[in-house]
């Protein structure tokens, strides 16, 4: 097994999105990843654009943020190691609704989307290991939007 | 541990003093935290005896509008004058806010079952604060910091609606300066300049789940209850036992004594049972619509 393929492995099996993974599935995602470094204030995706990658983050943070004319960037959630990096390249039209710009220096481990889906047609064990891994991340930013949907640090009605 | 663990109910008022009286505390001076929240400093009548728990409330009186339960927000070290954190939500609260040194302020207490330091010794401590929570918090945060080596790991996590709405800031970055405690913020919504953290409190758990032993952790929380609620599930998705997962809870509060009913929550009443609970002891009631 090539050096770099063994690296990346070595990290799908600490991060959280893949460390459950069967280690053969870990490899054959290890053979299609590369290891790429952002600098800060880069854009991972970008809104209405194709989401041609699938990121795991390793270290660092970025932002999912949306550009609201006259009220500038709102910056929705930040991710940071162990997060998953949109789920728009999963489906049609693969493009994001969002803009994911990193904070610091990143680190993460890319996929080429296109060649997942490929990898998924062809292996629906892996594209089923997968599709749960990201329905778990859908879920847990769905909960979050809505706790944050409640404004629960607002003014309490009633208050003394 | 058994579900009703024993914290401290104790009553530092001095010996003599009437508890449903209040005694005329003068605002020595108030500081303003964010638009709506102002931290009060209240001194006592000379040689007024007065000692607190982390965790306790004081009924604070402003004569001739109403009576409200206001935890204390200051150092238990320092009792005196007595430093109380108030927002700005209702009738008693603004004319409170809106007092100038020199007032008074009608003051009994402190009252209730404080955040159980005692047991948390020797243990990994995990604050977890929402909004104005981070008051009642604060008090157990000096103790903590006091007692350090009294303590495994502390990491205190802190949740506000926007950067603005932060309270403690300065005393915030200076723990976050400090290498034996671990601070994550985090706002519901950031703007363009805010670089921190962005998400409800609960999206620090990824983060700070390496911070912390959950197999002897002890969590503290405080805010709004959607937020405690939310928060609990986190630890308890972790495996950290109800026993070990402490709540400070809010009730509509008239007496402080347990005479009057007003704060009844199933079986307990928070003015004198609480205001600090285990999981284990409310959770049944925690997320039953009726109560």
């Amino acid at each position: 097994m090539p050096e770099k393929v063994q690296e990346i492995q070595d990290i799908l099996a600490e991060h959280p999105f893949t460390h459950d993974l069967p280690e053969p599935e870990r490899e054959k995602l290890a053979r299609v990843a590369q290891l790429k470094t952002f600098a800060a204030d880069e854009f991972l995706l970008r809104e209405g654009r194709v989401s041609e990658m699938f990121y795991l983050i390793v270290a660092g943070r970025a932002s999912v943020e949306l550009y609201v004319p006259e009220r500038g960037v709102l910056r929705l959630q930040t991710l940071g190691p162990g997060d998953a990096v949109g789920w728009s390249w999963m489906l049609p039209p693969y493009r994001a609704n969002f803009d994911i710009r990193t904070l610091d220096t990143t680190e993460v481990i890319a996929f080429d989307a296109a060649q997942l889906r490929r990898m998924f047609d062809q292996d629906a064990y892996l594209g089923y290991q997968v599709a749960r891994r990201l329905l778990a991340v859908v879920a847990e930013r769905v909960r979050a939007t809505r706790l944050q949907l409640l404004d629960m640090y607002a003014p309490p009605g009633g208050g003394q | 541990m058994s579900a009703h663990v024993t914290h401290p109910a104790v009553s530092g008022m001095g010996p003599g003093v009437n508890p449903l009286v209040p005694v005329p505390f003068t605002l020595l001076r108030k500081r303003r935290e964010t638009h709506d929240t102002w931290t009060l400093t209240l001194q006592a009548p000379e040689g007024y005896p007065f000692a607190f728990l982390p965790g306790q409330f004081n009924m604070l009186y402003i004569f001739g509008v109403g009576e409200v339960p206001i935890s204390i927000s200051g150092d238990p070290a320092q009792p005196l004058p007595v430093v109380h954190t108030v927002r700005a939500v209702g009738s008693v609260t603004r004319a409170m806010t809106a007092l100038t040194p020199g007032a008074v302020v009608g003051v009994r207490g402190p009252f209730g079952r404080g955040w159980p330091l005692d047991v948390a010794k020797g243990h990994d401590v995990v604050i977890v604060a929402g909004g104005i929570g981070l008051a009642p918090l604060r008090p157990a945060v000096y103790a903590i910091l006091r007692h350090r080596d009294d303590f495994g790991r502390v990491v205190l996590l802190y949740g506000a609606r926007t950067p603005g709405d932060m309270l403690f800031r300065r005393e915030l970055e200076r723990w976050r300066g400090r290498f034996d405690i671990d601070v994550l913020v985090t706002v519901d919504r950031g703007d363009e300049d805010w670089r921190g953290h962005v998400g409800v409190v609960t999206t620090l758990f990824r983060q700070a789940e390496r911070l912390f032993d959950p197999s002897q952790a002890i969590a503290l929380i405080c805010g709004p209850e959607i937020m405690m609620r939310f928060t609990v599930r986190e630890f308890q998705n972790r495996d950290v036992p109800d026993e070990r997962i402490y709540i400070s809870m809010e009730r509509n509060m008239k007496c402080a004594v347990g005479f009057c009913g007003h704060c009844q929550f199933g079986p307990e009443f928070i003015c004198k049972d609480g205001p600090v609970f285990t999981y284990a002891q409310i959770g049944p009631f925690f997320e039953t619509r009726e109560v």
